[in-house]
This record gives C-alpha cells, sequence and structure tokens, in this order.
C-alpha cells in the first residue's frame, strides 16, 4: 500500500510548514492558558491524532477515497443530523458529539468529504466544460451540510463550504460569464439576505464592525480589544507569556478565535511576518501540488481542502486584528480545536497524498 | 488535446489563485505593519490604560501635638469604598448589589455616583467614606466571589480628634477642596483644611498623596502592584496650647453651666495657652466626610457652634472697658494714680445726668479704689478728661482695635470709636457726651474675647501689645524648629506708676473687696476684672420681649496672676450667664491648673457641680445705670442707656 519509493516523494517542506505551525499554536495556547492546562494537553492530544489521520489519508491512494467519497459524504451528513437532534449543546449551539472523553465535532469532517465529492464528481466527469447541470449537482451538494450546520447555529463552518464548492468549479473550468452573473446575484441578494435571513445577533455583529465605537461595551468590545491588542505589540512584541491584553482577558477566546492577535501581541510583528510566511508558503506549495497533480481529480482535490483552509486563515487573520467582524472561525493549525485540528491534518494528509502519487498510475 | 488544454486552463486559473493568495496576504501583512508600528504608540498607551489603574495614596496629615508634646490630632485607618466604573459593564448593577450588600439607599447610591458621573472613568467614586468593619468585610467576600470586581475598599488615614469636641474652634476642621479651592497644588478631591489651625497652616499639614499602579485584569480586578509612590506625611506641628489648660478652661465651662469664651495667652510672648469657644462641633463628624444632616444641623443651630466666638464674636466690653481709660488717663499724664474723685452716686456731663452704679456713691475713690469698686462717676470723669479720640489711642495700644493677628482665619475687628471714625461712618462729628459712655465700656464699643486677652497681656507685662499666636514649632522633617513669632504689635512702655496702680487696683478686685473674690488663690495674687457685656438696651428689652431671643447679659471676666511678673493672662466670656463674677471659677480653676502643673502638683480637680445654686449675690456690674433727665439743653444724642 505504502510503497517505498514514494516516501521520497513525501513533500517534507510543507509537512515541516505545517508543524511549525502547529507548534506556534501550542506555544500560544500555552501561553493564553497560563501554562500547562487541560487545554494544552487536549491540543497535544489533538496534534498527534491528527497526524495519525495525516498517516492515514497519506497512506491510501486518494482516488481510492474519491471512490468511496459518496459514502464518506452520506455518512458525515448523517453525523450532521445525528448532532441536530442529539449532539451536546455548549456556548447555546448545538455542534458536538459527547464521546466521554471527549467530543467530536462534524463539522468540521464536512469540508475534506466535499472536497472529496466534488472533486470526483468533477474529476471523472467526460465532459470538457462545466455545464449549468453540474454547477446546480455541486451547489446542491454543498447546500446539504451547509444548511444542516447553519442550523446548529454555527454559520462560520458552514460559510466555510462555499469556498471549497467555488474553488472547485472554478478551477474545473466553469466559465467567467456565470462566474460574473453569480457575484451580480450575491450583491443583489445581500440586502436581502440582510433583512431575511440573518439572525439579530449576526446583523449586529456586522453593523458594529463597522463601527465599533457604538457598542464598546458590547459586540464592539472584541474588535476593539483585538485591535489594542495588535497594536500594542509592536514590532518586537511583548514577550512570550508577558502579554496583558490576552493574559488579563481583555480579549476572550484567546487561545481560540483570537489566538493570532495574542500571537501579535506577544511576538510583535515580526512574530506575525514569520506565522504570515507559513501560511503562504503551505498556501502556495498546496497550489503547486495541484498544479502538478496527475489528474484532475487530484488538482480539485488539493483545491477543495485548500479552499476551506486558505478562507479561514485569510477571515481569522483579518478578524484577529480587528479588520473584520467577529464571527467564531478558529484559524486552522493554531486555534484550540480537536476535531478541527484532526480534520486539518487529514487533510494535509490528501494533499500530500495527491502530490505523493503524481507518478503513479 | 483536450487534456492539454485543460491542463492549461488549470495551471491559469491556478496562477489566478496564487495571484490573489499573494496580494491578500501582502495586505494582510500591510495592515498588521500599520497596527503594530505605525499606529503602536495610540495602542499601547489603549493597553496600558486597559490594565494598568492608579490609585491615589491619601497622605496623613501631620501630627499636632500640644506645648509639652502631647499628642492631640492624629491620623486613624478608615475604610473608604468607592466604584472605578471603567471596566463596569453594567453600572446599575453594581450600584443595586453595593447598595444592598453594604447596606444602603439605592437611591443615594446613585445620587453619588450621579454627581461624579462627567469625571473620567478610571477616577474611583466614593461611596461609603469610613465604612464600618461589617460593611468592609461583606464587600471584600462579594469582591473575591467577582460579584463586584469594580468596586475598590481602600484604607485611608483619617484625622482623629480628641473627644468632647476639645479646642475644636483651634483645630479647625477638613473637608474636600471645593471648585475655589483647587489648583496651586490642590488636586480635585484632596482633603484641605476648612477652618482653624488646620486651613492656616494647611501647607504644611496636608503632605503629599503618594500612588499605587496596579495591574487589573479584564473585570477590573487587582492582579499585582506594578509600582508605588509612598505618600509623604504632613509635617508635625506643635502648637502652643496647653492641653491641661485647654481642658482645664473647658471643664470649667461645663462645670459652670454656661457657653463662652476664653482666651488664655502667656503675656510674655503671646503664646496661645487655650483657646474656647462654646458650643463647640465635633471636628470628628467632618474628618471622613460630613453627611448632609449634620452639616446642616450645625448651620441652623441657633447657638452658631461653628462660630469662634474668641475671634469672631463681638460684644461690649462693659466694666473691663475701665482700664483702657485709666491706662490712658496716667499715660497721657492728665492724672496720677492718686487722682481723687467724689463719688455721690452719679454725675452730670453736658447737661445730662450720668448714674454709678451704687446708689449713695462710692464717696472719695483714688484709681485703685475705683478699679476695685468700678466706680462709673470716676471713670466719666477721666473719659471726660481724655476725649474719644485719646481713649481710642490707648484701646489701640492695648490691642481692642482691629484684628489681633491671631494666625487662626477668619478674625473679626474690634472696634473703638473716635471723631474720625464717627465722621466717616455716619458723616456726623462726634458729640463729647458720647465719651461719656464709651468710657465705661457703653456705645459703640465692640470687643472680640481674643482682643481682650490681648489688653490684659499688654497691661500684665507693662506695655508690649504681643501677636497671640498658636504655632509654636514645625518639624520640616529634621527635627523640631520653632516657629519663628509673630513680631510684637507694638511696644509702650507703661510708666512703673501706671503698672502699678493698674495692677493693684485689679488685684484689690479679686482679694479685697471687688468682684472677682471668686478667682482668689491665697498665695497666687490674682488679678483681674468682671464686665457685662449688655445684650440690649433697657429700651430695647421692652420692645424684644416675648421674640424667644435669649437677652440676658454677657459675663466678662479679665485677668492676670501673679500681679508681679504675670505669667498668664487671659479672659473668661461668659453667654448670657449675666455676671461677669460667674467667669471667676473658670480662671481660678485654669490658673490653679497652670501653677500645679508649673510646680509639678497634681492637677485640681473641679468639685461637683453644687446642687442648689447660691444666692445670687450683688453685682455692682448688672445694676442699671439710668440715665437721668437733661439738666441742661444739651443735644439729645441719645448715648445707649444700659447696664454697666
Amino acid at each position: 500500500m505504502f510503497e517505498r519509493r514514494l516516501y521520497h516523494h513525501v513533500d517534507w517542506g510543507l509537512l515541516i510548514a505545517v508543524l511549525m505551525l502547529c507548534a506556534i499554536g501550542l506555544a500560544q495556547i500555552f501561553s493564553a492558558t497560563s501554562g500547562w492546562s487541560d487545554v494544552f494537553e487536549m491540543q497535544i492530544y489533538g496534534v498527534l491524532l491528527g497526524l495519525v489521520a495525516l498517516v492515514v489519508c497519506l497512506s491510501v491512494d486518494y482516488r481510492s477515497f474519491a471512490d468511496k467519497s459518496h459514502f464518506i459524504y452520506i455518512a458525515v451528513v448523517a453525523l450532521l443530523v445525528y448532532v441536530l437532534f442529539f449532539g451536546a449543546v455548549r456556548g447555546g449551539s448545538r455542534r458536538w458529539i459527547d464521546l466521554g472523553a471527549f467530543n467530536v465535532q462534524p463539522s468540521e469532517f464536512v469540508k475534506a468529504a466535499l472536497a472529496l465529492l466534488l472533486a470526483k464528481f468533477f474529476g471523472e466527469s467526460r465532459r470538457g466544460a462545466v455545464t449549468r447541470v453540474d454547477l446546480l449537482v455541486a451547489g446542491a451538494l454543498t447546500a446539504v451540510p451547509l444548511i444542516i450546520i447553519a442550523q446548529q447555529p454555527d454559520l462560520g463552518t458552514a460559510a466555510t463550504l462555499i469556498p471549497v464548492a467555488f474553488a472547485v468549479v472554478y478551477v474545473a473550468g466553469m466559465p467567467m460569464r456565470l462566474l460574473g452573473a453569480l457575484a451580480l446575484v450575491g450583491l443583489l441578494a445581500a440586502p436581502v439576505a440582510w433583512k431575511f435571513a440573518l439572525q439579530d445577533y449576526q446583523r449586529e455583529r456586522i453593523s458594529t464592525f463597522l463601527d465599533p465605537a457604538q457598542d464598546a461595551r458590547g459586540a464592539g468590545y472584541q474588535q476593539i480589544q483585538a485591535r489594542i491588542t495588535v497594536g500594542s505589540g509592536g514590532l518586537w512584541g511583548k514577550g512570550f507569556t508577558e502579554g496583558t491584553q490576552g493574559q488579563l482577558r481583555f480579549l476572550p477566546v484567546a487561545h481560540n478565535d483570537f489566538i493570532f492577535s495574542v500571537l501579535a501581541e506577544e511576538q510583535g510583528f515580526a512574530g506575525v511576518i514569520v506565522a504570515l510566511g507559513l501560511y503562504l508558503f503551505v498556501i502556495l506549495r498546496s497550489l503547486e501540488s495541484a498544479r502538478l497533480a496527475k489528474d484532475r481529480l487530484g488538482a480539485y482535490l488539493v483545491l477543495g481542502v485548500l479552499a476551506s483552509f486558505a478562507f479561514q486563515v485569510i477571515y481569522n487573520i483579518t478578524m484577529s486584528a480587528g479588520l473584520a467582524p467577529v464571527k467564531g472561525l478558529t484559524l486552522p493549525l493554531m486555534s484550540y480545536g480537536g476535531s478541527s485540528m484532526i480534520a486539518t491534518l487529514a487533510g494535509f494528509g490528501l494533499i500530500l497524498n495527491v502530490r505523493m502519487r503524481r507518478f503513479t498510475n | 488535446m483536450a487534456l492539454t488544454e485543460d491542463r492549461r486552463r488549470i495551471a491559469l486559473r491556478l496562477m489566478v489563485l496564487q495571484v490573489s493568495v499573494v496580494v491578500t496576504f501582502a495586505a494582510l501583512a500591510i495592515s498588521f505593519w500599520f497596527l503594530q508600528i505605525i499606529q503602536h504608540a495610540q495602542y499601547q498607551e489603549m493597553a496600558d490604560n486597559n490594565h494598568q489603574r492608579t490609585l491615589a495614596l491619601r497622605a496623613p496629615r501631620g501630627v499636632l501635638f500640644d506645648r509639652n508634646g502631647k499628642v492631640l490630632v492624629e491620623n486613624r485607618h478608615s475604610f473608604t469604598v468607592s466604584i472605578v466604573r471603567e471596566h463596569t459593564k453594567d453600572l446599575d448593577r453594581t450600584i443595586r448589589l453595593l447598595a444592598a450588600v453594604a447596606g444602603l439607599d439605592v437611591a443615594q447610591v446613585r445620587q453619588i455616583v450621579g454627581r461624579h458621573r462627567g469625571e473620567p472613568t478610571y477616577r474611583p467614586i466614593v461611596v461609603i467614606e469610613d465604612a464600618s468593619l461589617a460593611q468592609v468585610a461583606a464587600i471584600t467576600a462579594r469582591r473575591l466571589d467577582f460579584e463586584l470586581p469594580d468596586v475598590v475598599v481602600e484604607q485611608v488615614p483619617t484625622r482623629q480628634y480628641p473627644t468632647d469636641a476639645l479646642a475644636a474652634h483651634v483645630f479647625g476642621y477638613v473637608g474636600e477642596a471645593n471648585e475655589a479651592q483647587i489648583g496651586n497644588g490642590i488636586k480635585s478631591g484632596a482633603i484641605i483644611g476648612q477652618s482653624g489651625v488646620e486651613r492656616v497652616y494647611n501647607n504644611l499639614l496636608m503632605g503629599e498623596d503618594g500612588a499605587r499602579r496596579v495591574v487589573v485584569n479584564s473585570v477590573g480586578r487587582e492582579i499585582r502592584t506594578e509600582a508605588e509612590l509612598p505618600p509623604t506625611e504632613g509635617r508635625r506641628v506643635q502648637l502652643t496650647i496647653d492641653y491641661d489648660l485647654q481642658k482645664a478652661a473647658e471643664d470649667g465651662f461645663r462645670h459652670a453651666g454656661f457657653n463662652g469664651s476664653a482666651v488664655i495667652l502667656d503675656p510674655r510672648n503671646g503664646e496661645v495657652l487655650s483657646l474656647v469657644s462654646l458650643p463647640a462641633y465635633d471636628p470628628n463628624d467632618f474628618a471622613a466626610g460630613i453627611d448632609a444632616t449634620t452639616w446642616a444641623s450645625l448651620n441652623n443651630d441657633a447657638l452658631r457652634p461653628l462660630q469662634n466666638r474668641a475671634i469672631q464674636g463681638r460684644y461690649s466690653p462693659g466694666s473691663t472697658f475701665k482700664l483702657v481709660v485709666a491706662t490712658a488717663a496716667l499715660e497721657e499724664g492728665l492724672v496720677t494714680p492718686d487722682f481723687r474723685v467724689n463719688c455721690g452716686g452719679g454725675a452730670s456731663f453736658f447737661g445730662r445726668y450720668f448714674l454709678c452704679h451704687l446708689k449713695g456713691g462710692h464717696g472719695v475713690v483714688d484709681m485703685r479704689q475705683a478699679i476695685e469698686k468700678s466706680c462709673n462717676v470716676y471713670f466719666y470723669t477721666l473719659g471726660n478728661m481724655l476725649g474719644v479720640d485719646r481713649i481710642h489711642k490707648w484701646a489701640e495700644n492695648l490691642g481692642l482695635v482691629g484684628k489681633t493677628g491671631i494666625d487662626l482665619p477668619n478674625e473679626q475687628e474690634s472696634l473703638v470709636p473716635s471723631t474720625a471714625w464717627k465722621l466717616a461712618r455716619t458723616g456726623e462729628k462726634w458729640y463729647a457726651g458720647e465719651t461719656i459712655s464709651v468710657s465705661i465700656g457703653q456705645g459703640q464699643v465692640t470687643v472680640t474675647p481674643a482682643s481682650m486677652a490681648v489688653m490684659m497681656a499688654t497691661i500684665a507685662n507693662g506695655g508690649t501689645r504681643v501677636t497671640p499666636h498658636i504655632i509654636r514649632a514645625v518639624d520640616e522633617g529634621g527635627g523640631w524648629r520653632m516657629a519663628t513669632p509673630p513680631a510684637v504689635a507694638e511696644q509702650v512702655a507703661f510708666r512703673p506708676q501706671t503698672l502699678s496702680a493698674l495692677h493693684d487696683g485689679l488685684w484689690r478686685v479679686v482679694n479685697a473687696a471687688g468682684t472677682g473674690r471668686r478667682a482668689r488663690i491665697p498665695g497666687r495674687d490674682v488679678a483681674g476684672k468682671t464686665g457685662t457685656a449688655q445684650v440690649i438696651s433697657i429700651q430695647g428689652r421692652q420692645a424684644a420681649r416675648g421674640s424667644g431671643r435669649d437677652l440676658r447679659d454677657h459675663g466678662w471676666f479679665v485677668f492676670f496672676a501673679p500681679r508681679d511678673n504675670p505669667e498668664i493672662a487671659g479672659v473668661i466670656f461668659g453667654e448670657h450667664n449675666e455676671h461677669g463674677y460667674l467667669g471667676a471659677p473658670i480662671a481660678r480653676h485654669v490658673i490653679e491648673t497652670y501653677f500645679a502643673k508649673k510646680e509639678g502638683q497634681p492637677l485640681p480637680v473641679l468639685a461637683p457641680a453644687p446642687g442648689v445654686a447660691p444666692a445670687p449675690e450683688p453685682d455692682p456690674d448688672t445694676v442699671p445705670v439710668e440715665i437721668g433727665p437733661p439738666v441742661a439743653s444739651a443735644p439729645q444724642t441719645a448715648p445707649a442707656p444700659g447696664t454697666n
């Protein structure tokens, strides 16, 4: 199954960059939770399990995964439905399956499953161009888990599915006219969505983003504090565990959504550049894997997995600097969260898989 | 073919993605550059404000000592409870919870907070001054539970004054600086002296507040102290007041059962040994911020406890003013002590008949006897010879004109009329007939007890008008340094015969047939004089009948001791006590205490108040002096008729 010669084709550079980001994340969690904590320990388990998942996803030919992708998709959607009815509730949303020792968040695994399914769908399509029917099918496949996740409610994770579909469809050759039309529809639909689709708290978040001072003690608080946290870091930062904003809890969930703010505070602009560089390297290197992929399936799979990753990274970092509305989107590889870590590393297992097997038949 | 086209399309679209990712990351890097490098200073400051809180450490005010080193006013620790709104999310919740925990009225707390609403949020709003231990315990317990993280309990030094409001008007009181007082080193919310020594020597006593910079977390809880600048205690100040004499005088008043004022000086240098004004307020009520009810009741009290009668009360001097006339006549060389006048119970001047208080008259009296018996006719005669301007001049030399210059705030001026004064005041010329009333301390003569004390000190020391003062020494940090005593106001060496006549006469008042027998102490040669300050004229008395005002006369007793080389001089002013001689026992108690202390004897104790008041003895000072019908057609200037 795992042939010896394949070992030489593993993209060690990408793997090392990914692991370095995990290490930075662990260090910041250590700092944000004041030393050796349960949270820190859980994250180590998450990384270790994630590496196991990575190896598993690497070992089996991605085409075998793609062949089973409809089963994987159906299984994950079934889990989502299960969660909707029997999931564990925390912080007002029902997202987790309680397994006693730890909780599993199935929505994190939807991204990879969707990427696999869409990659297979478009990669094995015999037709040259993407038709409207294809688009409708892809849209439906995306919409099913998206709508279920949005019911939890977890709009952030739900939103990460859209880039998956878009990336695959885009690279699969969606006509630019159609893309333009979609963008136009989206633009026109925005006010309607504002009025009907969004919850009150979601509307509030967006309006406070536009003017944080209008609610400096409430929703605007986190955004103002995020900017203070980042800005006060300066060039070299306040030093590891020396940050005041994160350590004294002016910025909430410093080990989670705002981990990058705390990194910026403690390690300064220098640390930010290092982390941004690593993320950029990971994304560009993965795009390179897509280019090198042996078949369209491989390229689409890489794109699908990478799309949600890149979207989350960019959105979270923008939010960390107080430049985007606060949304419960974690920073992949760094934020605390076992399911996210495992799913992300499994995704990178698939990306490495595609590159590694670029010469096999 | 299709495959290569596929590949080309994929490669092209991938490149578009690559470029967009690079551009996005570049934009992110630039954003972080802006926040972290360009705007760093601004955000650094905001972060510091977030987690640092500067708490003022109130400096203890300087300790006040009496002349023998006994502590008079010190500081105790009290607790204040404040709200710091900086990180408060729900101020009303905090107010409600704090009020419930501390047992306060919610509306009242809201009102306090509302008063300070405009101030910066990091400045604590003091809700409870001098909190009880129970309140402190209840609040700190809640604070630990994170329920009241925005409530701060601070230990602050608070003024501790002696019990029984001892020497209240000497010390004055402290209070929060008002708008007009802020500036020049005094910050908003500072506690400063508002009256008495606390006010006059505020700069010495105030000290310098320190500060403590603490780190707080997002709910406002203190994590640790980052830096501390300890407060500098105010200077230690020694007063000229003698605790035992102060207490003796106040005990004397309490024992005698009337209010009034006493000023006791060392005639040799003007040091104030004791200064009493009764009724008094309790300065402790002000120490931790006075509540509105107490303040209102002090202000509305008809007895005016806030007034320092010793320097702000102005009264007619009555017979004690005869000493001024005697001094003037002797020093101006108009008469010798042997000058005699035949008192037949009254005499006519300028067509009017002025009575002596003794119906039958004193017969032939010389200066010494005239003082002893307080003979009106004798002093009418001298006054007539002198004229008002020379009386005024010598009153001034003795300290009865203007202020004494004592180092206490808001002193009132004493007044002895003169021709120039009347012209300036009313535009009319002085009538010689008015001088006759003035020469027995009637008319427009009004003096403060403090100025009377200066007069007695000047007569006691032979003509040196000392400036009474209360501060004796200051510890500027390097040990006690004597304060520079104020300059002597005026020095006129009295002729020896003036002195001996005055001293003998005053000695006789106490030790012979005079009115001051109750001040007599065998072997101490106390010299003194009684007087009555008329509250209202006889006609006025009729008019004011039923108005509820206390119209009884005030009584004076001025004294010094011993007769030769006096060491102690002063005045006892009894408010509405009707008889000057009732002040004499107070003076005696003070003088006894003075000598007992000086000689290391046990201090005298006042016998418990007698159950039955002794029958009033005849008081020549209070026998009404009636003015007879005009003998000749003299100008009707209507000199104030009244008592002697």
